[in-house]
């Protein structure tokens, strides 16, 4: 089923306190440009959800604004049915939303067990917590005294999905997580999310261009064209790849 | 393809309508200084004088520091050498107009030299940009006390005297204004200038600037002893205007106020620098006398306003009032022209300016036919941090026409041994040969006149240049830019133009680079590197954020160099498909070492590949 969402967001059954993660008629730019003309979309817990598109038609501006880097010039978020718009970022980090940027922004004088240490404001319960990580990303634990800004950019970008989940995050939004990634990683790193999911019951949104990756991890999905939705529904609807595919290749 | 409108969107207007509100503002600024000795008094015209001289030393802060990023509190340093050359030559030796003059150009000299050697302490390729700060702060330190151990020589702590020639204030308003609007133009032609690109380019991202091939610690060398000759100027005509060389003129305090001055009236805008140092001047010299505490109060108070409400300085926000007014003042008037000009400008400008022209091929272009010439050699190159081994003895050889893949693991060394192929200075064992020339330890900017170009795996571009401007900066290396004229037509070999429009970035070509999305960038840097005309093409994830569509017309781009031009090049990149297409050869690293290397068919398939690298049954 494929529905055109520009302004009727696909809503999905009623969560306790509304879903994980809703957006209204969200406009944002940078300057005198608009990027999103009027995004809605609506993320139910424990879902995955993939946003997808070309280059350049408001993916990372839609990330951006959720989280309070970009002030948007009108509508709404809401996480679990609770007015966030305008929310500063520590704020939304507090309240257990993760991000992981697509630029590299780890610290990178800092030691990579340092990166990961201050994703927790207590480090109390650090031990306990990376070593369930570190299973995960062993080669993290095997440079844990480096300087972060001497790992590879494939293990870097590994430190900032890790540092992530340390934070035990209840909606974790993340931006070409694929990318820069040898295909062993991207698949494990498929497993590692869906697992995640399974245990904490995290909600994903993922912005992707690798259109594979997205849809075998995501329940839901959306292509952004021009700064609003044009395409939108559940990955497992018959006829979901072509309906993506249309609107990337032109 | 079709460009993403909401780039294109941002209208040229303003570009326009700001040229307009800066030419207005120029003829006003000289209507008012040609006024000046009809409106003013002596000592007005004193205070401006001396406001003139102080504005033509903010002038080179404003190219050091606004324009080029060079944080400098030691251009009153120069100030004073050129105060001092000349009182001290008048006061000793002799006050003939020919001794003036020499003592003059002299002061020019020896304040260059002085330049020089902060910029050989300051910008060692791998200094960062504290040295300059650290070192232009000792330069007036030591400066001042040369001035104070000299005793009677040099007048000590309360100046030297000297017999000045017979000059009025009002040939001084003349002379300091002349000289000040003299060498703003100068800077300004320059600043907007093809060369004058290179300055925020170097700002923006240094690196990259190197691996264009432009040996940035020589023009920042440069432009810093032009900047220190030209101070010495201003401060050798100041000391024959004020009858006196003091200390204070090459102090440090005087050093940082230039910077203060220069951050309030805007820095990188030169017109802002220039009107905010004679603004505070003259008020502070008509305010201070009658309330001196007050207003150094007031200005410690604009001060700071200005740093936290208006980091651009004060310049920007006052133009942009001015002509909104202006515009407010003109629709009142129903003077029409104003808009139309503005509406009917963009167009043309915008398509003259930024014309793409695809360069001719040069003549002798070898055209290569399945040659087998080694275009690029590695023997035994290792790379070890400390214990750490990241790269240990990879040699092979690669041959013109070659596209070679290499993959691994993360982590396995692969942007390492693209680092070590393009900077001599990294290797810590082993020998780079390209074609039949030994790069040795070289650093980058020296390795592209072999012929390397490289693209980073973040992408790397100048931030705050458009599109087009980022090309033409990485064309400065094939030819070298004007000092005076900006070039209308945007001239680039025919594969750095296919990839601009392949990824839709020619309909872009005015927008600035940091606006773009990150496979935008990706591409524009790619483009950039091959605007070089590479002979080895070290490519890191060209194509990492692009769709498959675009990703197809870049390798399609990436092949037919290879072929027609005999190009070799080396791809680091995880998607399999993508290698597959466009390389012949794999390469497989694994933990610094080369594991595998063969013909694609071969290595995608083989078992080392599905262990280190392919894992569970992704790939087939």
């Amino acid at each position: 089923m494929t529905a055109h969402a520009a302004e009727t967001p696909w809503v999905g059954s009623k969560g306790d306190g509304g879903p994980a993660l809703r957006v209204r008629g969200l406009r944002s730019g940078y300057g005198e440009s608009d990027v999103l003309h009027g995004v809605s979309l609506s993320v139910e817990p424990r879902t995955i959800y993939a946003i997808l598109g070309k280059n350049g038609m408001g993916k990372t501006t839609l990330l951006k604004t959720i989280m309070g880097f970009l002030l948007p010039r009108s509508g709404r978020v809401e996480l679990l049915g609770y007015d966030v718009t305008r929310w500063p970022t520590y704020r939304l980090v507090r309240h257990g939303v993760s991000y992981v940027p697509q630029e590299k922004s780890i610290f990178q004088d800092l030691s990579v067990g340092d990166n990961l240490r201050l994703a927790l404001p207590k480090s109390s319960d650090f031990h306990s917590r990376f070593e369930a990580v570190a299973a995960r990303f062993p080669v993290l634990k095997e440079r844990f005294q480096q300087r972060a800004g001497t790992l590879s950019g494939g293990e870097q970008k590994m430190l900032l999905i890790a540092r992530a989940l340390l934070a035990r995050p209840r909606l974790l939004l993340v931006d070409e997580i694929s990318e820069g990634l040898q295909p062993l990683m991207v698949w494990r790193l498929r497993e590692i999310l869906a697992e995640e999911r399974g245990r904490t019951g995290l909600t994903i949104v993922l912005v992707e261009q690798n259109v594979d990756f997205a849809l075998a991890l995501a329940d839901h999905y959306a292509v952004l064209k021009l700064g609003t939705i044009v395409e939108a529904g559940r990955v497992s609807d018959a006829g979901t790849r072509e309906a993506v595919e249309q609107h990337l290749v032109i | 393809m079709t460009p993403a409108p909401e780039l294109t969107a941002a209208g040229h207007l303003p570009r326009t309508v700001r040229w307009r509100g800066l030419a207005f503002a120029l003829s006003g600024c000289t209507a008012a200084y040609l006024a000046g000795p009809f409106v003013l008094g002596t000592f007005g015209q004193q205070i401006l004088s001396q406001a003139f001289f102080y504005a033509i030393v903010v002038v080179t802060v404003d190219l050091l520091w606004g324009h080029t990023g060079i944080l400098t509190f030691g251009q009153s340093a120069f100030f004073g050498i050129g105060a001092y050359a000349i009182a001290i030559t008048r006061a000793y030796y002799s006050s003939g107009i020919p001794v003036t003059a020499l003592a003059l150009i002299g002061a020019m000299v020896v304040a260059a030299l002085v330049g020089i050697a902060v910029g050989w302490l300051s910008f060692w390729d791998r200094a960062s940009p504290i040295y300059v700060a650290v070192v232009t702060l000792a330069l007036p330190v030591v400066f001042t006390q040369v001035i104070l151990s000299g005793h009677a020589f040099t007048g000590s702590s309360s100046g030297l005297p000297f017999p000045v020639p017979d000059i009025s204030i009002e040939q001084w308003y003349w002379i300091s204004g002349g000289l000040l609007l003299l060498i703003g133009a100068a800077a300004y032609v320059f600043v907007k200038s093809d060369a004058g690109r290179l300055l925020v380019a170097i700002r923006e991202n240094e690196e990259r600037c190197r691996y264009l091939g432009l040996k940035t610690s020589r023009i920042k060398t440069g432009l810093m002893a032009v900047c220190g000759a030209v101070a010495a100027l201003a401060g050798a005509c100041y000391a024959m205007f004020a009858n006196v060389a003091a200390p204070a003129y090459g102090d440090f305090v005087f050093g940082t106020q230039l910077v203060v001055w220069t951050a309030l009236g805007g820095r990188g805008t030169l017109i802002g620098p220039i009107l905010g140092t004679v603004f505070i001047n003259y008020v502070s010299a008509v305010l201070g006398g009658n309330f001196p505490f007050v207003w150094l109060l007031l200005v410690g108070l604009i001060f700071i306003v200005v740093v936290v409400y208006l980091p651009a300085g004060l310049a920007p926000p006052v133009f942009s009032g001015a002509l909104r007014l202006g515009r407010i003042v003109a629709d009142a008037l129903g003077v029409a022209r104003v808009r139309a000009v503005a509406s009917e400008a963009p167009e043309s400008i915008g398509r003259d300016r930024f014309s793409v022209v695809v360069r001719p091929e040069p003549a002798g272009t070898p055209v290569l036919h399945g040659g087998s010439q080694v275009a690029l050699e590695l023997r035994g190159v290792s790379k070890h941090y400390g214990s750490l081994r990241a790269l240990e003895d990879v040699t092979f050889r690669a041959h013109r026409g070659e596209v070679v893949g290499i993959v691994g693991p993360n982590g396995a060394g692969k942007t390492t041994l693209l680092r070590c192929i393009s900077d001599g200075r990294e290797r810590s064992a082993g020998e780079v040969i390209i074609n039949g020339a030994r790069i040795g330890r070289l650093p980058p900017q020296d390795g592209v006149a072999f012929g390397l170009g490289r693209k980073f795996q973040a992408p790397s571009v100048f931030e705050a240049l458009t599109v087009g401007d980022c090309l033409r900066v990485a064309r400065s290396y094939r030819a070298t830019p004007s000092f005076w004229r900006r070039s209308r037509a945007l001239e680039l070999p025919e594969a750095a133009q296919r990839t601009i429009e392949a990824t839709g970035l020619a309909a872009l070509i005015d927008e600035p680079a940091g606006t773009l999305p990150h496979g935008m960038k990706q591409a524009l840097e790619l483009a950039m590197v091959l605007a070089l005309e590479p002979a080895v093409l070290l490519l890191d994830e060209p194509t990492a954020g692009l769709t498959s569509t675009e990703r197809a017309a870049i390798g399609a781009v990436l092949t037919g160099l290879a072929q027609s031009h005999g190009l070799c090049i080396l791809v680091i990149e995880h998607d399999l498909d993508f290698v597959r297409n466009i390389s012949s050869r794999l390469v497989v690293l694994h933990l610094g070492r080369i594991v595998a290397d063969g013909p694609v068919s071969q290595i995608v398939g083989s078992e080392v590949v599905r262990q280190v690298y392919v894992g569970g049954g992704t790939v087939t």
